[in-house]
């Protein structure tokens, strides 16, 4: 039986690039046979995203009012769970991830091997798109951190590609952190046990806009991340049933 | 406690005592909270009116006077108070979320009928 795939797009004031993503999506649906499904959740934009997406009928849940990025996101597992998909991809909007790679990040979770997966930066040799120096030294220190507080080690704790299983799906519906939820939700995933995998991609630089995270918040992002990781050494986790 | 303290102090809990009532009275608040605040200007109303009660704990604790030993306690409901505020608004945006969400998703739903 074929696995129910859904693209998660979340979009703050992506109007520029929106479109460009979709048809991406589309082109590369038609041309391998795929039918992966998107839903973008507009996270009550300004401009125009939300029309751009009505009047291409691309599938768009408008937020009736600001969430961020956690509570957008969260908003694509609760429709994933609802709708009863197998895997869920978070795809950013922004032209940041390549399509090509999102049969590779949902294979290890397709064939049992993995119940998450991360779309990762810094492992294979693929020569690509890394960050600024300064963003990658906050990463490293964002991955040592999970290292001693978790065990485990990820290199791309803070990226936003991600595929994860029906079971996560759920988890995420359920309980999903609304400040910087990619390091805290790997962190919870491996004090729950779950199995996680990297996996290399190629990401691009933002095409168009600006990034959601700006470069003075970044220090107060890092002491935020990393109270997050130690609170959730101290937490209690169980697998939801 | 010098007289003025005295005065100032159980008028500023009547005062509290008030307050609370009237906010009651237009439906503001709910009882359950409400109580905290009566609980609080009838300890200061206590302190202010019956100093004595309480000085022998004032000396124990190390307090100089009893005026330092008010503005202690008053300092330490009030940081309690934040606290407990903190977790009702947080416990609230969890809920305004996720009302954010269903709604959201059920307004997709509707329009694609």
């Amino acid at each position: 039986m074929k696995n129910k795939i859904l693209l998660i797009i979340p979009a703050y004031n992506e109007e520029e690039n929106i479109l460009n993503t979709y048809n991406k999506i589309i082109e590369y649906n038609n041309k391998n046979k795929e039918n992966f499904d998107v839903i973008v959740i507009n996270d009550c934009s300004c401009d125009k995203t939300s029309e751009i997406c009505h009047m291409n009928n691309i599938p768009v849940i408008d937020l009736v009012h600001n969430l961020g990025i956690g509570g957008a996101v969260q908003t694509g597992y609760k429709y994933a769970y609802m709708k009863g998909y197998d895997i869920a991809v978070q795809f950013d909007g922004d032209g940041q991830h390549d399509i090509n790679y999102v049969k590779d990040i949902i294979a290890p979770i397709k064939n049992n091997e993995a119940d998450f997966v991360i779309g990762s930066r810094f492992v294979g040799d693929i020569d690509t798109f890394k960050s600024s120096f300064a963003r990658r030294m906050g990463i490293r220190i964002i991955s040592c951190f999970l290292k001693m507080t978790t065990g485990h080690k990820i290199y791309d704790v803070t990226s936003g590609f991600r595929a994860c299983s029906k079971q996560i799906i759920k988890d995420f519906s359920i309980s999903y952190p609304s400040e910087y939820p990619e390091p805290v939700t790997n962190a919870e995933l491996l004090r729950k046990d779950y199995v996680i995998k990297e996996i290399p991609v190629e990401m691009n630089e933002r095409t168009a806009g600006v990034s959601s995270i700006g470069s003075w918040k970044n220090v107060y992002y890092m002491i935020n991340v990393c109270l997050s990781l130690l609170v959730i050494r101290i937490r209690r986790y169980k697998k939801c049933p | 406690m010098p007289l003025n303290l005295t005065v100032a102090l159980s008028s500023f809990s009547i005062i509290l005592f008030i307050v609370t009532t009237i906010i009651l009275k237009k439906g503001r608040m709910p009882e359950k909270y409400s109580l905290l605040w009566y609980f609080i200007s009838l300890v200061i109303f206590v302190v202010a009116v019956f100093p004595n009660t309480f000085s022998f704990i004032t000396s124990k604790i190390g307090f100089q006077t009893m005026s330092n030993m008010i503005i202690g306690i008053i300092l330490v409901l009030l940081t309690f108070l934040t606290m407990a505020l903190t977790i009702i608004v947080s416990g609230q945006k969890k809920k305004t979320t996720l009302l954010i969400q269903e709604i959201s998703i059920l307004k997709k739903e509707i329009n694609k009928k």
